[in-house]
C-alpha cells in the first residue's frame, strides 16, 4: 500500500510518491511527467484521459473538459463560472445546490466528479508504475483556494477512492521540497504562476519548521490567460489574411488555442516563432483555410505584460502585509510552468533584486512536496516520519453577515491554523426566534463584496427583546484549511454545529453515489492507453 | 519524529484540556512574560515540533486528536498575539484584568461609545440624531429619510451609511430576523 502526492493542476497534473526515502515521480503514459488535466467523454460511456483527451479537444470539443480546476467548488452563478463559460467549448449547467455541472454526452457530471475521474486515472497510472495499490493521497491546492474549493477537491479525491490525507497549499509543498533536510535558516518566497492561478507565499524556514508568514494571490490569473492573449494575436492575423474571425468557430478556436500554447512554449526558448497552421477553418467556398504566422517574442511580451505586472503587484501587497521589503527575501523559488516565460523570470528578478532559483523543476516541485507530506502523515506516529512541521495560515479573512449588509470578521487573514475563534452576536428584532448565519470569506466590510460560503440557522431562541440574546458564533479552521461553524445560544445552551451548507458543493449523498458509481466503472477495466502521437 | 508516544500524548492532552482556559499564552508557550519576540518564535517552533496535529495524523483516536487540535489552536493564537507588539500590549491589559485570552472585543479598537461623535458636520449630526429616534420607534421609512439627509451633508461617514443600510434593510423585509454585533 502506497500513499502519493498529487499536484492537481489546471492544465497538467503530477503524481509522486516516496520510495526508500527518495521522491519518485510517476511518468506519464506518453513520456514526460506531466499528465494533462483533461477528461474526454464519449456517448457510450467511455472516458479518455491525459494526452489522448487533449487530442479530443479538437475532434470533440463539446465533450472534452479541460481547466476544470477553474470551476472547482464555485457556484454556477458566480462571476468566475459565468466568465469561464464564455470561453469554454463544453457546456455547463446549473445543477443541485447551485453547482456548476458539465453536460456530458451520456449524463451530467459535477466538477468534483470530473476531477475524481482524473484522479482515478492518475491513481491507476501510479498503481501500474509502482505495482502496488494506492490508498491515500495529499492533494495540493492554490493557497488562496477557499473553503468550498478545498471541500470540492476532497470530494474529488473521495470519488477516486482515495483517502485524502490532506489538502496542502501548493507553495508550502514547494517550500518543503526545496528546504527539507537542508537545515537552513532562511526567509523564502514561493512565486507560483501556474496554468490557471497565481500565488505568492512568504515562508520562514528554520531547520525542519516551515512557517508561512503570508500568502496571497489571484485564483483567476495564469498561463491560460497568456494562451488566450496569443490566441487573439493569431486570430487577428487570420482575420487580416482571410477576412474571417476564427473565434466564432469552436473547432477553429480549439485548434488555435492549442497552437497558441505551443507558440508560447517556443517563445520561451527562441526570440520568434513562425509556422503554418493548416485547416484552421473552412472558407466561403468550402476550402480549408490555413494561417501563416510570424510572431516575435516582444509582440507576445507586450500582450502579456499586464498579466505579469499583476503578479508583481500582488507580490508587493503580500510582502507589505507582513511588513517585509523584497530585499528581505533570501531566496525566491519558482513554481508552475508559466515561470518558464523569460519575461516572468526577468520581472521576478527585477522585483526581488536577485535571480530566482531555477534548479528545481517548476512543474514537479509541488508534487515532490506533496509526496513528502503524504509519507509524513501516513506514518505520523511511527519513526518513519520525516521531521518537517508545516505551519500554514488562513488565506482569507472569515466572517458572517450582520444587519445593514455588513460583514463582521471572526477569523483574520494570514493567521496560523488550526485556529478557533468565538464572537458574540445578538438579535436585531424583538421576539426573534431564529438567526440565519451567513458565512463569507474575504476582507471587505460589506458582505456582498466577499465570497459567500454558505449558511446555517440557529432556531428555538426563546422570546426576548432585541439585543438581549447572546449568540456565540465559533469558527474553527483545521490544518486542511477547512472551516467548521458552531452557533450557540448562550442563554439556553442550544447549540448547532454545522458543516455549513456549502453553496455550489456536492451533498454527502451525491458524493457517496459518485464513489459507488466510480467503483463499478473502475472494475470494468483500466482505461485504454492509445498511441499518443496523434497530436503532433 | 514525534516527541510523544500515543500514551504520553493522551496523558498530556488530558491534563491540558481541562485547564486550557486557565492558562495564559505565556504558560502555553512555556515562556515568561518578558520573553523577546524571537524567543517566542523559537518556543512556538519547539512546541509545534512536539504538538502539531500533523504529528499524530495517523492516530485512530478522533476525540484525542480533536482535543489536541483545540489545545494547539490556542497555542497558535498565543504565538500570533505575542508576536504582534500592539496585540501583546493589549494582552498585557487583558491579563491584568484576569483574562487569559485576548478576545475579539479586546483586540479590535471598538467604535466610539457615542456613534455620532464620528460625524463632523453639524447638520449631518442633527439629521443622524433624528434618524436614530425614528429607528428607535421602528419608523424605518422616517429613519431612512433622515439618514439620507444626513448623508447629503456628509457622504462618507461610515456610521451614517451603516444606519442607513440598517433602516433600508428593515424596510426591505419588515421584522425579518438578522444577526448583529452587540
Amino acid at each position: 500500500m502506497s500513499v502519493v502526492g498529487i499536484d492537481l493542476g489546471t492544465t497538467n497534473s503530477v503524481i509522486a510518491t516516496v520510495r526508500d526515502a527518495q521522491v519518485v515521480v510517476v511518468p506519464a503514459t506518453h513520456g514526460g511527467y506531466l499528465h494533462p488535466s483533461v477528461v474526454s467523454f464519449s456517448s457510450d460511456g467511455l472516458k479518455y484521459f491525459s494526452r489522448e483527451a487533449v487530442a479530443r479537444r479538437i475532434v470533440d470539443p463539446k465533450n472534452t473538459v479541460y481547466s476544470g480546476k477553474r470551476l472547482m467548488g464555485l457556484p454556477f452563478r458566480s462571476d468566475e463560472v459565468q466568465k469561464a463559460i464564455t470561453r469554454l467549448p463544453y457546456e455547463l449547467r446549473e445543477g443541485n445546490n447551485e453547482q456548476a455541472v458539465f453536460v456530458g454526452p451520456d449524463r451530467t457530471y459535477t466538477i468534483p466528479e470530473v476531477s475524481g475521474l482524473l484522479l482515478g486515472y492518475l491513481r491507476q497510472c501510479a498503481e501500474l508504475f509502482l505495482s502496488d495499490t494506492v490508498t491515500g493521497a495529499v492533494i495540493t491546492v492554490p493557497a488562496n483556494f477557499n473553503d468550498a474549493q478545498r471541500r470540492a477537491t476532497i470530494d474529488a479525491g473521495r470519488i477516486a477512492g482515495l483517502d485524502v490525507l490532506r489538502v496542502l497549499n501548493e507553495p508550502t509543498a514547494a517550500a518543503l521540497a526545496y528546504g527539507l533536510g537542508q537545515n537552513m535558516s532562511q526567509r523564502i518566497a514561493v512565486y507560483d504562476f501556474g496554468g490557471g492561478t497565481f500565488d505568492i507565499t512568504v515562508l520562514q524556514v528554520e531547520g525542519d519548521v516551515f512557517e508561512v508568514l503570508a500568502t496571497g494571490g489571484d485564483t483567476f490569473l495564469g498561463g491560460d490567460d497568456m494562451d488566450t492573449a496569443l490566441l487573439n494575436i493569431l486570430a487577428e492575423l487570420f482575420r487580416a489574411e482571410h477576412g474571417l474571425d476564427p473565434r466564432t468557430d469552436q473547432a477553429a478556436c480549439a485548434r488555435l488555442l492549442i497552437a497558441a500554447e505551443q507558440v508560447k512554449r517556443h517563445l520561451s526558448d527562441f526570440p520568434e516563432a513562425r509556422g503554418e497552421l493548416k485547416n484552421i477553418a473552412v472558407g466561403n467556398q468550402g476550402e480549408q483555410l490555413a494561417l501563416r504566422f510570424h510572431i516575435a517574442r516582444n509582440v507576445f511580451e507586450t500582450a502579456v505584460r499586464g498579466l505579469v505586472m499583476r503578479t508583481i503587484q500582488t507580490s508587493q501587497e503580500v510582502l507589505a502585509s507582513v511588513g517585509l521589503a523584497a530585499s528581505q527575501i533570501d531566496e525566491v523559488i519558482l513554481v508552475g510552468g508559466t515561470t518558464r516565460v523569460p519575461m516572468v523570470r526577468a520581472e521576478v528578478e527585477r522585483y526581488f533584486g536577485r535571480p530566482p532559483r531555477t534548479d528545481l523543476n517548476p512543474d514537479e516541485v509541488v508534487a515532490w512536496g506533496a509526496a513528502i507530506q503524504a509519507e509524513n502523515l501516513a506514518h505520523a506516529g511511527d519513526n518513519l516520519a520525516s521531521r518537517a512541521v508545516l505551519l500554514d495560515v488562513t488565506p482569507r479573512a472569515l466572517g458572517i453577515a450582520v444587519t445593514g449588509g455588513f460583514a463582521e470578521r471572526i477569523v483574520d487573514r494570514n493567521v496560523p491554523v488550526p485556529v478557533e475563534q468565538t464572537r458574540i452576536f445578538t438579535t436585531s428584532a424583538d421576539q426573534q426566534s431564529s438567526v440565519r448565519i451567513q458565512v463569507c470569506q474575504g476582507e471587505s466590510r460589506r458582505f456582498d463584496e466577499n465570497v459567500p460560503l454558505g449558511e446555517l440557522e440557529l432556531s428555538g431562541i426563546p422570546p426576548a427583546r432585541r439585543g438581549e440574546v447572546a449568540i456565540e458564533v465559533t469558527f474553527r479552521v483545521d490544518t486542511d484549511g477547512i472551516l467548521r461553524v458552531r452557533a450557540r445560544d448562550a442563554t439556553t445552551g442550544v447549540a448547532r454545529e454545522a458543516a455549513v451548507n456549502v453553496r455550489g458543493g456536492m451533498t454527502d449523498v451525491e458524493v457517496a453515489e459518485a464513489v459507488e458509481r466510480h467503483k463499478s466503472e473502475e472494475s470494468s477495466g483500466l482505461p485504454e492507453i492509445l498511441d499518443p502521437e496523434i497530436l503532433e | 519524529m514525534p516527541a510523544l508516544t500515543p500514551d504520553q500524548l493522551a496523558a498530556f492532552v488530558e491534563q491540558m484540556y481541562g485547564k486550557l482556559d486557565r492558562l495564559s499564552y505565556y504558560d502555553l508557550l512555556g515562556v515568561s512574560s518578558g520573553t523577546s519576540q524571537s524567543e517566542i518564535r523559537a518556543a512556538f517552533y519547539r512546541v509545534s515540533n512536539d504538538l502539531h496535529p500533523d504529528r499524530y495524523h495517523a492516530l485512530g483516536d478522533r476525540n484525542l486528536k480533536e482535543r489536541l487540535e483545540t489545545i494547539y489552536a490556542r497555542i497558535c493564537e498565543g504565538y500570533r498575539i505575542l508576536t504582534m507588539p500592539e496585540k501583546r500590549a493589549a494582552y498585557a491589559r487583558a491579563l491584568a484584568d484576569g483574562k487569559m485570552r485576548l478576545t475579539s472585543t479586546d483586540r479590535e479598537s471598538r467604535a466610539p461609545q457615542n456613534p455620532e461623535d464620528t460625524i463632523k458636520h453639524d447638520e449631518a449630526k442633527k439629521f443622524f440624531r433624528l434618524g436614530m429616534i425614528s429607528l428607535g420607534r421602528k419608523d424605518f421609512k422616517g429613519a431612512a429619510m433622515n439618514f439620507n439627509f444626513a448623508r447629503s451633508f456628509e457622504p462618507n461617514a461610515a456610521i451614517i451609511n451603516q444606519k442607513l443600510g440598517e433602516a433600508q434593510a428593515a424596510l426591505g423585509k419588515p421584522g425579518g430576523p438578522g444577526i448583529k454585533a452587540p
